[in-house]
């Protein structure tokens, strides 16, 4: 049975299909990434998973059990954590206090929270920055920052969320390295990501959406050569 | 149902009035997304003026209110400059808590220099009424009403054609992009500001003949002008008039059903079920409230 | 524990109080302090720890009051079973307060709240078979502790600074506890709160329904000391305002603000009063204007208040101003 799957997600705004009919499955220990030009429906997906939005039709399940249906705060508790793509720190808290507020999920104990969150944020390469307003940070910083939160929810599914979107250029590679030292730590992880370098770099596979339907499914490789893909992205740069 | 007719125009009149006072609240609102709750004593302080104004000028509240325009305006002008300008890019509570700030300061004011005691403006046509078929209008109330419906249609024309007013409607659609278009935000904003308290505090004179004064008069009018901008859908002009004469037919239904002791409960009733079931409005988007985070 | 000092000082110097002093009007300034420093910290743990502001809180003083004294008239009842029965009604209303706050956010919550307010006010004052309707109620003076008719006033010092410490307490633990934290998340961002596990609007349910009932207790032990209950008075927006102005004033969101912010506004009403009281009635208006023109400048140069303004390095633990 695999870790986290999705099976026909359907979901309309008004008369607009954001999703239509979404299938796919993670197994435990991948990384896959979600690709597709703007509208495709990757981040209305996203909010699906992680229990922001009710899918019109489908279901979401973690090792068989539906995910669909509960609060985000529950999808979190059952073991899905996530980014965001518009980052959202706590602005007026401490960087430490950030990431004990995930940690405070899985222990009702603060000290022991907050020694988990140090590590965390060692590990983020954050650890200086630990007593600081999190309002304080950089863009990059603040995507460290919440990767930091989010794993301290001690997810089995993570979800990134353009983890190099507006990120300078010089942060990047930091960045995605510390991604793939998750995923090689066990983490299974799904992420969207704009960049196609860095997609094609981690993932081991790729979803591909356009116009909210699943174009494509399978190895960076393949799906990056795929006839479909490459008309879906060049049809938006000529739009553009 | 010999009653109908004055029910209708008790109605009619009564939602004028309402009508000046929202829209100036939900011009504001749309604009510079600042919830005003000083603007029950702008419209305190008008009524105070045309009593001033008549007891000791002997002016008549009608002279008062073309006289009183530039004064209000001005006032207007001033309190967004020392009060409200500091915190336009603060949050909402900051925002609040200055507004508030500002209706106790004025409010006091008026206690300190009228006394808590109500106040009358008693002109020789107080108790002249208007006898329209079987309904019967006092004087006042129809020359306030026909005031307010021209200054409310005065501000929905400049709102629609002035250049000012197409600029004051861009800033309240996305005042970043207002501002990337050269628009000076702030002249916007003070010039909302100034307008928004220039329709409450002519509501404010126009009051004086018909109500009496005293330092809280604003609350109980501008509560109903909250019911009615948020019935219309904060920031929405439109939706503001028109629940304006919703707000009005279900006080004079009310009145007339239960009697006046318990009129407010039912627009205070209305107005929470609104926000529970509609915040956005009757006309809104759903969702809207969610600026307010 | 570290950082809590200044409130050891704080109301050690309230309990020795009525040691040193005997004078009637002193003491009644330290009572009032105390119990307005109660209030607002009652209101504090909505509209601070929580971030839900509302200026309703008058609605849930008065329904402590006016339980404690319907109770306490009609039929004779102990206002401590009063006090009780308010707190509970409180905690009630508090509720679905809770669950409208779900969908109301910002100035809604804040005009759904005034709303809710005056909707008791009316019932308040015009229910006249029930509630003696705008006349209010006198609370007869039935001596004794179980009927709280206590005309000692040092007694009431007691009574009122237990009360004080209690709320400082539960102020300290919403600052420091893992129920603390969380809170803190959903009033900063409450998406990002529930994206990492929290339950936000449970938490929002309680702390609002928890500074319900205890505002009530408040209201009710209010009615005690006073004797009269005035619909007018203890359902005003005013009086609402005057709790979220104390615990703004002194630091919204921290544990000593709202005693602090208390002690300077009923300090200065008294002092004002006294003096200007006998001239005229209208000049008490003054006050009321320089507390209006406080906040305004207040929320312009120093939106998180004056804990945080005189000792920032006294905590490590950010403060949550309504500028956050």
């Amino acid at each position: 049975m695999s870790l986290l799957s999705v099976s026909g997600i359907t979901k309309r705004f008004g008369g607009i299909t954001a999703n239509r009919d979404i299938s796919f499955d993670v197994e435990a220990g991948q990384l896959i990434g979600i690709i597709g030009p703007n509208g495709s429906g990757k981040s209305t997906l996203f909010e699906i998973i992680s229990g922001f939005y009710r899918p019109d039709a489908g279901v979401v399940r973690l090792n068989g059990s539906a995910l669909t249906g509960f609060s985000p705060d529950h999808v979190c508790r059952l073991g899905v954590a996530r980014t965001f793509q518009k980052l959202r720190p706590f602005s007026g808290l401490t960087v430490v206090d950030n990431v004990m507020v995930g940690a405070l999920t899985r222990t009702l104990d603060v000290r022991h929270a907050r020694a988990r969150a140090r590590e965390l944020l060692d590990r983020v390469g954050l650890a200086e920055k630990a007593g600081e307003y999190a309002r304080t940070l950089s863009t990059g910083q603040r995507k460290r920052l919440e990767l930091a939160r989010a794993l301290a929810t001690e997810p089995r599914v993570l979800l990134l969320d353009e983890v190099t979107g507006g990120v300078d250029q010089r942060s990047i590679p930091g960045l995605v390295q510390l991604v793939r030292d998750l995923h090689r730590g066990g983490l299974t992880v799904l992420m969207v990501e704009h960049n196609m370098r860095v997609i094609t770099a981690v993932a081991q596979r790729i979803v591909a959406l356009y116009l909210g339907e699943k174009i494509a499914d399978g190895p960076p490789d393949v799906v990056t050569r795929d006839r479909r893909v490459v008309e879906a992205y060049l049809g938006q740069a000529y739009v553009q | 149902m010999h009653a109908l007719p004055q029910l209708i125009v008790s109605t009619i009149l009564l939602g004028g009035i309402y009508a000046l006072i929202a829209v100036g609240l939900t011009l504001i609102f749309g604009v510079m997304r600042v919830v005003n709750f000083a603007h029950g004593e702008f419209l305190m302080l008008g009524m105070y003026l045309a009593f001033w104004a008549f007891a000791l000028l002997r002016l008549d509240p009608y002279v008062t209110l073309v006289l009183s325009l530039p004064l209000i305006f001005g006032f207007g002008w001033l309190s967004y400059r020392m009060v409200m300008r500091p915190v336009i890019h603060a949050s909402h509570n900051v925002q609040i808590f200055t507004t508030v700030g500002l209706s106790i300061a004025l409010q006091n004011v008026a206690l300190v220099l009228w006394s808590a005691d109500s106040q009358f403006v008693r002109t020789g046509y107080y108790t002249v009424v208007v006898r329209l078929g079987t309904a019967v209008l006092n004087l006042a109330q129809l020359i306030a009403f026909a005031v307010a419906v021209l200054t409310t249609a005065a501000l929905f024309a400049f709102m629609r054609w002035s250049y000012t007013g197409k600029v004051m409607r861009a800033t309240a659609q996305d005042r970043a992009v207002a501002s990337l278009m050269g628009i000076d935000t702030g002249r916007v904003f003070a010039l909302t500001w100034a307008v928004g308290v220039t329709c409450v505090g002519v509501a404010g004179v126009l009051l004086a003949p018909i109500y009496p004064v005293y330092p809280t008069v604003g609350l109980q009018f501008v509560l109903i002008a909250y019911v009615a901008v948020v019935l219309g859908g904060l920031g929405d002009m439109a939706g503001a008039l028109l629940a304006s004469l919703i707000v009005a037919a279900v006080e004079v239904i009310g009145s007339y059903v239960i009697g006046t002791a318990w009129k407010e409960v039912l627009y205070l009733l209305l107005f929470i079920g609104i926000l529970v079931v509609r915040p956005a409005g009757l006309f809104g988007q759903r969702g809207a409230e969610a600026i307010g985070t | 524990m570290k950082g809590t000092w200044p409130a050891v000082v704080f109301f050690s110097l309230a309990a020795f109080g009525p040691v040193v002093v005997r004078d009637a009007f002193l003491l009644d300034g330290l009572i009032l302090i105390l119990l307005w420093g109660a209030t607002a910290a009652a209101w504090n743990v909505a509209g601070g720890y929580a971030g839900q502001v509302s200026l309703g809180h008058a609605a849930f003083f008065g329904l402590g009051a006016y339980s404690a004294a319907l109770l306490g008239t009609r039929w004779g009842l102990s206002p401590w079973i009063g006090l009780l029965v308010g707190a509970v009604l409180a905690t009630a209303f508090g509720f679905v307060l809770g669950f409208l706050s779900n969908r109301l956010r910002g100035p809604y919550f804040v005009l759904a709240t005034i709303a809710f307010s005056q909707v008791l006010l009316i019932v308040g004052s015009r229910w006249r078979g029930f509630t003696a309707g705008s006349e209010g109620i006198p609370v007869p003076f039935r001596p004794g502790f179980w009927t709280l008719g206590i005309a000692d006033k040092r007694v009431w010092v007691v009574i009122v600074l237990a009360l004080a410490v209690f709320l400082y307490l539960i102020e300290l633990y919403l600052e420091r506890s893992r129920r603390g934290y969380q809170l803190a998340a959903v009033r900063e961002d409450e998406d990002a709160a529930l994206s990492l596990g929290v339950p936000a609007l449970r938490l929002k349910v309680a702390a609002i329904a928890a500074s319900a009932a205890l505002t009530a207790v408040s209201g009710a032990l209010w009615a005690q000391y006073v004797g009269f209950v005035d619909p007018f008075y203890v359902f005003s927006v005013d009086l609402s305002i005057r709790f979220a102005l104390a615990a703004i004033l002194g630091g919204i969101g921290t544990p000593l603000g709202p005693f602090l912010g208390a002690t300077l506004i009923t300090t200065l009403e008294t002092y004002l009063r006294a003096s200007f009281g006998g001239i005229g009635a209208g000049l008490v208006g003054i006050y009321l204007i320089i507390y209006g023109a406080a906040l305004v400048v207040m929320m312009r140069f120093a939106p998180q208040g004056l804990v945080p303004w005189i000792g920032e390095r006294l905590r490590r633990r950010p403060v949550a101003g309504p500028a956050s």
